[in-house]
C-alpha cells in the first residue's frame, strides 16, 4: 500500500514536470495550430538560463525562473514574428519541417556554447525531502509541481481574463473573423508563441534542478509534450494539465512493472496516446472543434 | 510568352542531359575498382568511401520516393516512416542472424513484414487527418523503436537488446560494389513504382483523395482500401532499404535502424525535390545528402569552414542544415524540380510570391 501511495505521489510529482512541458506546447498546438517541434530545445534554453544564472551568480534557481520566462518570451515572440508568421498559410508539413530545421540550430548553437557536458543545479535543498512515514516527498519535486500549477493557472487567467487573451482565444474559433474584427493576427500569433515559449523556459528551469542537461536532452520532452497534449486534448489548459498529471502516473507504474524495468515507460506512453489518437482524437477532455 | 516557353524548354533539355551524365557516372565508376578493371589499367574513380556514401544516397533516395507515395501523392503527412525501415531491417537481421538463413533469402521478407505492418497500424491511424495523422505516426515510429530494443522474453532481449544485433558477414567478391548496386536497383524500383502509379486508377484515386476525401469517396474511391494500400507500398520500399541496410551495415540497433532524424530528412528531401512528382524526391535525396556528407566533411572535395575548428566542424555543420531547412521552407515551398521541370524560373519574384503565399 505505501508502495502504491509512494507511486501516485512520484507520478503526479514527476506530472509537475509534464504540465509545465505541455502546457506551452498545447497553447502553440491548439490557437495557432502549429506543432512545435523545436519546443525541447526552447525548453532547454530555459534550463541552460536557469544553470548559468544559479552557477555563475548563484542565484537560486526558482527564483530565476521569472527571468527563464521573459526571455523565452521575447525569444519566441520573435521567432514566431520573424519566421514562422510567414509559412502559417503553407500546408501543415511546412510547419513541422520549420520549427525541426529551428530545433536544429538552437541545440547545435547551444552546443557550441556550452558543449556536451552535463550541467545540472543543485540548490542546498535538493535530495531533502519531507518524510510522512515511509514516503518520502522530495522538496524539489514538490516545488517544482507547485510551480507548474501556478503556470497553468496564470495562463489560464491570461487566456480567459486579459484583452490580448480573449484575442487569442478569437484566433482559436476562428482566423479570419478575429482579423475582421480588428485583432492584429501578426502581433497575436506572436504573442501566443511567445506565451508558449515562455512556459517552455520555465519548464526548463524545472527540469534542470531535477536531472542533468545537455543540449540535446530536449527532444523527449517534444515527444512528452505530444503526449501530454493528446492525453488532455487541446483547447483547454486544465486538460493538458490532466494530461500532464495522467502521463506522470502513466510512467511511474510502467516503470514499476515489474521485469520490464524503466524501458517499457516511452513505449507506454506513445502506445497509450496512439489509443487515444485513435478511439478519442478529442483527448480526455478536450472538446471537438 | 513562346520564347519563354523554347528558353525553358532548353534549360530542360539541358538540365535532363547533364542530370543523365552525373548518374551514368555515379553508376559506371564504381566498375573501376574492380580488380579486372584495375589489371587493365583502368584509372581508379571511386572508392571505398565513394561507395558508403553512394549506398547511403541511394538508401535515401528510396527513402524519399517511397514517403512521397503516402505524403506526396495521397498527402497524409507521414513522420513516423522510419519504423518501416528498422522493421525491414530487423526483420532480415533477425532471419539471417537468430535463424541463419541466407542473405537474399531473408531480404524479401522484409517488405512484406513492413507492409503488413502498415496494413495493420494503417487502418486505424489513417482514419485521422492532418496534425493527429503526423503525431500518430511519429509515436507509432518511437514505440516500434522503443520496443525492439526492449522486449525480453525469459530475461534475454529477444531482438539483441541494447546492445544491438550482429549480422554474419555476407560472403561475397566485391561486397562495396554489391551493396551499392542492390540499393540502386532497389531506388530505381522505388521510381518505376511512383511513375506507373501516377499513370494508374489507383494514383489517380490518391491524387482525388489528397485534393478532397470527401469528393473522391461520393466518386466511388474506395478511400480506406485506398490509402493503406499507398501506407503499405511505402512500408514495403522502405522496408526493402532496411533490410538491405541491416546486411550491408552487419550491425543495427535502436539508434541506426530507428532514427527519428530520417523522418525528417525523407520528408525535407521529397519537399526539396517537389513532391507528387516521379523524380523530385530521389533529386531532392541525392542533392541533401550530398550536401550533408559536404558539410560533415566526408565528401573528396572538402572545403574548410572559416573560423571554424576541426572539433567544432559537424555542430557548424547541423546548424547550417537547420538554416537551410528554414530557408527552403519559406522561399521554396514547392521544391527546386519546379524549376527544372519548366514551369518556374528562380527569381526574386518568385521567392517574394512564395512567401506572400503562405505568409500570415
Amino acid at each position: 500500500m505505501a508502495d502504491f501511495v509512494q507511486l501516485v505521489i512520484l507520478g503526479l510529482l514527476a506530472g509537475g514536470i509534464y504540465v509545465a512541458v505541455g502546457v506551452g506546447f498545447g497553447l502553440v498546438w491548439g490557437v495557432l495550430n502549429i506543432v512545435n517541434l523545436s519546443h525541447g530545445a526552447l525548453v532547454i534554453i530555459g534550463g541552460y538560463i536557469t544553470w548559468q544564472l544559479f552557477s555563475a551568480l548563484h542565484i537560486d534557481p526558482f527564483l530565476t525562473l521569472p527571468v527563464d520566462a521573459v526571455a523565452l518570451f521575447v525569444f519566441g515572440y520573435l521567432l514566431q514574428r520573424g519566421l514562422i508568421n510567414r509559412i502559417i498559410r503553407a500546408p501543415l508539413l511546412f510547419t513541422f519541417l520549420l520549427t525541426f530545421g529551428v530545433n536544429l540550430v538552437i541545440v547545435n548553437i547551444l552546443l557550441l556554447i556550452f558543449g556536451s557536458d552535463f550541467r545540472s543545479v543543485t540548490p542546498s535543498y535538493s535530495g531533502q525531502g519531507i518524510e510522512l512515514g515511509p514516503i518520502v516527498i522530495p522538496y524539489v519535486s514538490l516545488f517544482s509541481l507547485a510551480v507548474a500549477i501556478a503556470l497553468s493557472a496564470a495562463l489560464a487567467f491570461i487566456l480567459n481574463r486579459t484583452r490580448i487573451g480573449l484575442a487569442i482565444n478569437a484566433i482559436a474559433a476562428d482566423r479570419d473573423a478575429a482579423q475582421l474584427v480588428g485583432i492584429d493576427l501578426r502581433h497575436a500569433y506572436a504573442v501566443t508563441f511567445g506565451l508558449g515559449a515562455a512556459c517552455a523556459g520555465v519548464a526548463g528551469g524545472l527540469i534542470a534542478m531535477i536531472q542533468a542537461i545537455t543540449p540535446t536532452a530536449g527532444e523527449p520532452y517534444t515527444l512528452q509534450a505530444f503526449v501530454v497534449v493528446i492525453l488532455g486534448g487541446l483547447g483547454r489548459v486544465s486538460a493538458t494539465v490532466v494530461g500532464g498529471l495522467a502521463f506522470g502516473l502513466v510512467e511511474a507504474f510502467g516503470q514499476s512493472i515489474p521485469g520490464s524495468g524503466s524501458v517499457f515507460a516511452n513505449a507506454i506512453a506513445f502506445g497509450l496516446m496512439v489509443l487515444v489518437l485513435v478511439t478519442r482524437p478529442q483527448g480526455l477532455l478536450g472538446r471537438l472543434r | 510568352m513562346i520564347a519563354r516557353a523554347a528558353s525553358i524548354d532548353r534549360w530542360r533539355r539541358l538540365f535532363v542531359i547533364v542530370g543523365a551524365i552525373l548518374v551514368a557516372y555515379a553508376l559506371l565508376a564504381p566498375i573501376t575498382s574492380l580488380d579486372a578493371a584495375q589489371s587493365a589499367n583502368v584509372p581508379l574513380l571511386a572508392d571505398r568511401l565513394w561507395f558508403r556514401i553512394a549506398t547511403i544516397i541511394a538508401m535515401f533516395v528510396v527513402m524519399a520516393t517511397a514517403w512521397n507515395i503516402i505524403g506526396g501523392i495521397t498527402g497524409y503527412a507521414a513522420f513516423g516512416n522510419v519504423a518501416f525501415f528498422g522493421i525491414g531491417a530487423y526483420t532480415t537481421g533477425m532471419l539471417v542472424a537468430k535463424a541463419k538463413w541466407p542473405f537474399l533469402v531473408a531480404l524479401p521478407l522484409a517488405p512484406v513484414v513492413a507492409a503488413a505492418f502498415a496494413a495493420l497500424v494503417g487502418l486505424p491511424l489513417l482514419r485521422l487527418r492532418g496534425h493527429y495523422f503526423a503525431v500518430a505516426s511519429l509515436g507509432v515510429g518511437v514505440a516500434v523503436g522503443e520496443l525492439v530494443q526492449n522486449i525480453d522474453y525469459n530475461g534475454q532481449p529477444v531482438f539483441g537488446g541494447a546492445s544491438g544485433l550482429f549480422l554474419p558477414i555476407f560472403a561475397i567478391d566485391n561486397r562495396g560494389l554489391f551493396f551499392f548496386y542492390l540499393m540502386v536497383a532497389v531506388a530505381a524500383v522505388a521510381i518505376a513504382v511512383t511513375w506507373r502509379v501516377l499513370r494508374s486508377r489507383f494514383g489517380y484515386g490518391l491524387i482525388a483523395i489528397r485534393e478532397n476525401e470527401e469528393a473522391a469517396a461520393v466518386l466511388g474511391v474506395n478511400t480506406t482500401a485506398y490509402k493503406v494500400a499507398a501506407f503499405a507500398l511505402a512500408a514495403a520500399l522502405t522496408g526493402l532499404a532496411g533490410g538491405i541496410f541491416s546486411q550491408w551495415n552487419v550491425f543495427i540497433n535502436q539508434d541506426n535502424a530507428f532514427p527519428i532524424e530520417y523522418n525528417v530528412q525523407m520528408i525535407l528531401m521529397a519537399l526539396l525535390g517537389g513532391t507528387g512528382t516521379v523524380f523530385g524526391p530521389a533529386a531532392g535525396a541525392v542533392l541533401l545528402q550530398l550536401l550533408i556528407q559536404f558539410l560533415g566533411g566526408s565528401l573528396p572535395i572538402s572545403v574548410d569552414i572559416p573560423f571554424v575548428s576541426v572539433d567544432a566542424r559537424p555542430i557548424v555543420a547541423q546548424v547550417i542544415l537547420g538554416v537551410l531547412l528554414v530557408v527552403v521552407v519559406i522561399f521554396v515551398p514547392r521544391g527546386v524540380i519546379d524549376f527544372f521541370g519548366g514551369s518556374s524560373r528562380l527569381s526574386w519574384s518568385y521567392l517574394r510570391q512564395s512567401l506572400r503565399e503562405t505568409s500570415l
